[in-house]
């Protein structure tokens, strides 16, 4: 935990618990999480189906509001935001990347990536198109900056949604199953892209079944019911639990 | 991208509006076309009106129009008419001649015909007749035809023609040319053409010189109706002094069109129909942009999560459908111009108009512009609001396979509980009510655009109905109005000489002046005052049956009783049963009580009294001038034949006809008057129908689209090609059904209002309700035809998709 240091941490959840209203009746999705994650972390939550992790990566995100507790990111109180500030906070502070690559079907790969950066009004000029580009070219697109997503395959698909989640240079990158959606091999691709981004002072988190790819990160969060059962630095033996 | 190099310079949102333009091709047909119906009909509208305003405007303009027309019994001379010119309150008087013949084309038939009369130069002073084609001033021995009755005379220009004058002379004179005259047109609608001849063809066809008609205007206060009347009323009384008695009298609104009232039914009648479709044209788009934001839910969705606002969002759905509108003015403009064309032509037919100017008109294309921008976004606000609150979670978790809502509403339990059925017809059925807000759209479009489908032929149905109920009043088949009262005896007896005849009856017949009248006002649909018409027939005719709406009908021992007709009622308010009229008969003032009130046929003042009352007053017993005869066998044909076999014994027998009526004729001439208003409501339906139709094909896409992953999900789970053809038909047809009920239940109230409104401006009395059974069923049918259509090319195209594609749509 890094709750000692000088600097506030990036996101910090406490004691968040989300209950939804089913036609079954009342379920707990989260039961009281408390989470710190500092800046430059490389984060994965991992979890049966069920077990909470995505509600978690929404309440980080902002998409959803907790039923109770509070939620800060990026040194804002969610809470507090409305729902047009919560969509503005999300566009300048955080980067969103879906299992389903989640693509505007109707706009280019170079449109897709400029398209956060028109909402948070920064312009659709030359200088924009030419910082989509660049982060195409990170991700190894610049010769498919003008296809349309139907013309790209699912890795790739996905490169042109982590250069979108990219265009605003928010600090937090959050991923729900980036991989699940892709081979192996495209999967590897796409998480050397995030070690790459961390390795430049990104911060990620990522939701995923699958424990191997867990493994790539610094840090990997066990959730199960709505707790947070285990939260491991990986690479190192002692494992610190919390509930 | 072709078309990138012209996006660059746009946000990426609004290059997003523009694809989705141009790549969901379908829909932005649907959806254009949609809005481009609206505003198509509100360009033809507003254009035909501006046209025929100015049409109207310019014709009687040119005319220079009288203030009022007092027509004689017996003509008069120029002395008369000047000494009507010098009274203080005219202005101007112009004496003038006219006078019914009968006229015969090569082939033809005998039919009635008026003469008018024109100075050798042919230039009148007020109430001008205009040349048209041909010659010009009619030369001597020959003839002008009003242009709107060429077609009656059956004859054209350089043909000739024979003319019977009321004295029995015979003389053939040649169509020369044609001519325009404002006030013709009544009379063509009635039957009546109308011809022109100079003073020297009077003369060669046997009739005195003299004048019989007394064109006025008033010397100030022309457009006072109030001081036209006392105008008009201190004429009449100096030419009755001077023993003239007035046979008719017209009077038009000051400044109106004689078709005033007509044009302005039609004008309303075009005006709710470029309203209406205005109206439904908002649903549709409305219902419309409901269903686009249910297709754009993920989008939406990604888009809140990339930091888009909900303002932001709206304003890119908002761009969206203004560029809806604005592709959809490409198409209604020059469609509107079109319509334009077409239905100011068909109006200027129908009321003898020449059309000027230009067709394209600023404000016109102003009010287009402004409706196909602005309406399809007020009317998309709501579902565009709706669509763009719906939170991250909500829009993301849609998997387009509804949103879980089913089961919770009280027709979801009922829809539940139905058993028996197979899945695909249970599944059909659910889906129709599972989004309550667009049924609700769809349908009420649906039933809007059948209500108005089966209402306005309801209207027509009215009509008709109302036609028959009145033309049921005449049991006559054939009848003659004689030049001046004969003999009773004399007269049956030269008819039951006639083969075919069955029975002959001898009626009194003449016009009178309503003294009770507080202005001779004109009646609504022609803005004209008319003398009131009285008919004496014998006590217990068996050749009028009368509808009675109130009081009762004239019995054998009533002598100074009178029933008459709404339209004389409107010329004396507070006038009703158990009142007394005052009427001026051949000169003489006489009392009569009101005992019974009949609705007339047309605008026309009528009156029935008893034979021998009347006979009395008029100083004619045993004289008759109206001759009424029924049929061995009645028809069309025996009609014909026994009109010309009593035509020329009457001629034989040295009796002088004015007028033949065969009872058919009448009728299809009655029915002529609302040829133009028919025509309408017609072109309404047919509106109507591509609007619903439009409507129908719309959303029965856009719900095959939507379901495309729900397709696929059926597919999976192995639904064949025919399960789910018959779970969309369901759909469509359920929707179409229940559009159907509803529109027809409610095509009955507005029928009645619409035939209340057009029978009260075009007969000041409502229409008898006539319900179209044929309308109902075209309408279903044509509505089933269009489920079929529009649920199979989008439902064959979703079956095409595999189910992978169709899993993976977005």
């Amino acid at each position: 935990m890094t709750s000692a240091d000088p600097h506030p941490p990036l996101i910090l959840l406490s004691g968040v618990v989300k209950r939804f209203a089913t036609a079954a009746g009342e379920f707990e999705a989260l039961r009281g999480v408390d989470l710190t994650v500092d800046h430059g972390e490389f984060v994965a939550v991992v979890g049966k189906s069920g077990s909470g992790k995505s509600t978690l990566l929404n309440m980080i995100a902002g998409i959803d509001r907790p039923s109770e507790g509070s939620i800060a990111v990026h040194g804002s109180s969610l809470g507090q935001l409305s729902e047009a500030q919560l969509a503005r906070w999300r566009g300048l502070s955080l980067g969103i990347v879906f299992q389903f690559f989640q693509l505007m079907p109707t706009l280019t790969a170079l449109e897709n990536v400029q398209l956060p950066m028109d909402f948070a009004g920064r312009g659709a000029g030359p200088e924009a198109a030419g910082r989509a580009r660049e982060l195409l070219r990170r991700v190894g697109l610049a010769d498919q900056a003008d296809k349309l997503p139907a013309a790209l395959s699912g890795g790739e698909q996905q490169r042109v949604a982590i250069a979108r989640a990219l265009a605003n240079d928010p600090p937090l990158v959050v991923a729900d199953e980036p991989t699940g959606n892709l081979d192996s091999a495209t999967a590897d691709q796409i998480f050397r892209l995030f070690e790459q981004l961390v390795a430049v002072g990104k911060t990620i988190v990522f939701v995923t079944h699958d424990r191997d790819l867990a493994q790539r990160a610094s840090r990997v969060l066990e959730i199960a019911d709505g707790r947070i059962v285990g939260d491991h630095l990986v690479g190192l033996s002692a494992a610190s639990e919390t509930s | 991208m072709r078309s990138g190099f012209r996006l660059a310079a746009l946000a990426p949102r609004w290059r997003k509006v523009v694809r989705d333009l141009s790549l969901a091709r379908a829909r932005t047909f649907m959806v254009v076309l949609s809005i481009a119906v609206g505003v198509f009909a509100i360009g033809t509208v507003a254009g035909t009106r501006q046209r025929i305003a100015r049409a109207l405007d310019d014709s009687f303009r040119a005319i220079q129009p009288s203030n009022a027309t007092l027509t004689t019994f017996t003509t008069f001379d120029d002395d008369l008419v000047s000494t009507v010119e010098r009274m203080p309150e005219v202005a101007e008087a112009e004496g003038r001649r006219s006078l019914f013949v009968r006229v015969r084309a090569a082939g033809g038939e005998w039919r009635n015909m008026q003469l008018n009369v024109l100075p050798k130069d042919g230039l009148t002073r007020l109430d001008r007749v205009l040349p048209h084609e041909g010659q010009w001033p009619p030369p001597r021995r020959a003839m002008v035809v009003e242009r709107s009755a060429l077609g009656l005379v059956g004859a054209g220009i350089g043909e000739d023609v024979t003319v019977r004058t009321p004295l029995g002379k015979e003389r053939t004179l040649r169509v020369v040319g044609t001519a325009f005259d404002v006030y013709a047109l009544i009379f063509t609608i009635d039957g009546t053409p109308w011809g022109y001849i100079d003073e020297d063809t009077l003369a060669w066809l046997g009739e005195g010189r003299g004048v019989n008609e007394l064109h006025l205007r008033a010397a100030e206060r022309a457009d006072d109706a109030g001081h036209i009347a006392d105008v008009v009323a201190a004429v009449r009384d100096k030419l009755e002094r001077d023993g003239r008695a007035i046979y008719y009298m017209t009077i038009p609104e000051p400044g109106k069109h004689p078709l005033d009232s007509t044009i302005q039914a039609m004008l309303l009648l075009l005006g709710a129909m470029g309203a209406l479709a205005l109206g439904l044209s908002g649903f549709l788009v409305a219902n419309t942009a409901a269903a686009i934001m249910a297709q754009e839910t993920r989008a939406i969705g990604i888009m809140k999560a990339i930091g888009a606002g909900q303002g932001q969002i709206g304003g890119l759905y908002a761009g969206l459908v203004l560029a809806y509108g604005a592709l959809s003015l490409g198409v209604a403009l020059p469609a509107g111009l079109a319509g334009t064309v077409w239905l100011s032509r068909l109006m200027a037919r129908y009321l003898n108009l020449d059309l000027h100017g230009g067709v394209i008109s600023l404000p016109v294309l102003a009010l287009q512009a402004a409706v196909a921008l602005l309406v399809p976004v007020i009317a998309a606000a709501v579902p565009i609001w709706l669509g763009t609150r719906i939170t991250v979670r909500e829009a993301l978790n849609s998997y387009g396979l509804g949103r879980g809502q089913f089961g919770r509403r009280r027709m979801d339990r009922l829809l539940e509980r139905l058993s028996g059925l197979s899945r695909p017809l249970l599944l059909g059925l659910r889906n129709t009510f599972r989004r309550p807000g667009r049924l609700m759209l769809t349908v009420i479009t649906l039933t809007i655009a059948g209500a108005m489908f089966v209402g306005v032929l309801h209207v027509r149905a009215s009509l008709g109905r109302t036609m028959d109920t009145l033309m049921q009043l005449y049991q006559y088949d054939v009848a003659i109005q004689l030049a001046r009262p004969y003999r009773l005896e004399r007269l049956l007896g030269v008819a039951q000489g006639v083969p075919g005849i069955r029975e002959a009856e001898g009626w009194g017949f003449t016009s009178a002046r309503h003294l009770g009248a507080e202005r001779p006002q004109g009646p609504s649909m022609l803005s004209l005052s008319v003398p009131l018409i009285v008919f004496a027939p014998p006590a217990q005719s068996t050749m009028l049956r009368v509808p009675i709406l109130r009081g009762r009908w004239l019995l054998p021992g009533d002598e100074r009783a009178a029933v008459v007709s709404t339209a004389v009622l409107d010329d004396q308010p507070g006038l009703d049963v158990g009142g007394t009229i005052r009427l001026k008969l051949e000169g003489r003032d006489t009392s009569w009580t009101v005992v019974g009130v009949t609705q007339g046929l047309g605008p026309t003042p009528l009156i029935y009294v008893n034979y021998l009352p009347f006979s009395k007053v008029v100083e004619a017993a045993g004289q008759a001038q109206w001759l009424s005869v029924t049929l061995i066998e009645p028809s069309e044909a025996a009609r014909q034949t026994a009109a010309k076999a009593l035509e020329s014994a009457f001629e034989r027998a040295g009796l002088r006809i004015s007028l033949v009526i065969k009872i058919d004729e009448e009728r299809r001439e009655a029915l002529a008057a609302f040829d133009g208003i028919i025509a309408l409501l017609l072109a309404m339906v047919g509106l109507m129908a591509i609007v619903g139709g439009l409507g129908l094909a719309g959303t029965t896409s856009l719900n095959v689209i939507e379901r495309t992953r729900e397709i696929g999900v059926m597919r999976a789970i192995g639904a064949g090609d025919g399960t789910l053809y018959q779970i969309i038909l369901v759909e469509t047809l359920t929707v179409a059904l229940l559009s159907w009920l509803l529109g027809t239940a409610l095509s009955l109230p507005l029928g009645w209002a619409l035939g209340r409104a057009i029978g009260q401006s075009l007969l000041g009395n409502p229409l008898s309700f006539g319900l179209s059974l044929g309308g109902a069923a075209v309408w279903l049918g044509l509505e089933v035809v269009l489920v079929l259509l529009c649920s199979w090319l989008p439902a064959r195209r979703a079956v095409r998709i595999s189910v992978r594609e169709a899993l993976a749509y977005d």
